[in-house]
């Protein structure tokens, strides 16, 4: 090669190149994901993550370079992180009046997403680092990327077990009410945000108002309770598990 | 815009403080995240300008996320073997906490009543 060319493809290996494929994949992703009517199959995660996946190799570049390039993108996960307590002062002032019915709700909700995703695991013979990651699956993707370092999962699995858990839970939660026959609108939030985060919420807002503020609640309360409960408990029931 | 990304990252460096001085095991934007809740609790004064940074962090929160989650795909090699457990756990396990976690709130919430639900 030319030494022009040499000094071109020495481009990618740029934070420069790096954040704008980011950017162009995200802007990309956000106008495929309007075009569905904002269908869970092709939330902004999934869809972004494509043309990163084709064009990285293609240029020479590997993941952990690709993760260097953008590290001012995750340095903004944690202004993120911070930012959930906005929405969860706006929820708590609106539901007051059942307030303790909803702090258990989320203590033994949380409880059971997480027992059944590192049961689940556990069960069918995955490793420790692996059930680890999955423990806090139910729960907003920046806390979640946060705490599974206190159980020595895999932030990349973490994250994607997050994602796939939102679009699980908002495709399937329709089916699952009908067929419990709820018709409660803060059951049907407060379970969407409690098992299927953002994505969830994001769909309770199409139940209306009073579903979403639920939802939204949940979100915060059940990262809240993971985040703080999961780094002393985690020790012990790996301890258990025998790992 | 300034003021709420001020705040953010100042209650995040407050958390990063009381970390160091407690050694609690926790991440600490998490703990910068009670702090600011509780301030808001608490109306302290400005807490309230951290509005406009906190809403477009929180609606392009898949911007920050995505970047992590590509490492699935691009460092297979490293889960492969449990694919089939990873799948399973997910995916199975995510409609079965729906299920519970639906019922669960169905005995509450008739217990805790709801009268004006139409």
């Amino acid at each position: 090669m030319s030494p022009e060319l040499d000094n071109l493809a020495a481009l990618a290996h740029t934070p420069l190149f790096g954040i704008l494929l980011t950017l162009a994949s995200y802007r990309f992703a956000l106008w495929v994901y309007g075009k569905s009517n904002s269908l869970p199959v092709f939330h902004p995660f999934l869809v972004a993550s494509i043309p990163v996946i084709i064009v990285l190799p293609l240029v020479g570049v590997d993941y952990e370079e690709y993760r260097d390039q953008t590290r001012l993108i995750a340095f903004l996960l944690g202004p993120a992180t911070v930012a959930l307590a906005w929405p969860l002062y706006r929820q708590l002032h609106a539901v007051r009046s059942v307030l303790t019915p909803i702090v258990v709700a989320t203590l033994i909700g949380a409880a059971i997403s997480a027992a059944i995703a590192v049961g689940l695991a556990w069960w069918l013979g995955a490793p420790a680092e692996v059930v680890g990651s999955l423990a806090p699956k139910s729960i907003t993707t920046p806390i979640a990327v946060e705490v599974v370092k206190s159980t020595g999962g895999y932030v990349s699995l973490a994250a994607g077990a997050v994602a796939i858990t939102g679009i699980v839970g908002a495709l399937t939660a329709g089916p699952i009410f009908r067929l419990l026959k709820v018709n409660d609108q803060r059951i049907k939030g407060f379970a969407l945000g409690l098992v299927a985060h953002a994505i969830g919420t994001a769909r309770a807002f199409e139940y209306g108002e009073k579903a979403g503020a639920f939802a939204g609640l949940a979100l915060g309360l059940c990262g809240l309770v993971t985040a703080m409960a999961l780094p002393w408990i985690w020790p012990w029931v790996a301890q258990w598990l025998g790992q | 815009m300034i003021d709420g990304l001020l705040i953010l990252l100042f209650f995040q460096f407050l958390g990063e403080i009381l970390i160091r001085l407690t050694g609690i095991p926790l991440p600490a934007s998490v703990v910068g995240m009670v702090l600011l809740l509780v301030a808001l609790l608490l109306n302290t004064p400005f807490t309230q300008r951290v509005a406009p940074a906190a809403g477009a962090l929180i609606k392009h929160i898949s911007l920050l996320i995505f970047p992590l989650g590509v490492g699935i795909v691009l460092q297979w090699h490293r889960y492969e073997d449990y694919a089939v457990a990873l799948a399973v756990a997910v995916v199975i396990g995510t409609i079965l906490s729906m299920l519970l976690v639906t019922l669960m709130l169905k005995k509450l919430m008739s217990k805790a009543g709801e009268p004006h639900e139409p």
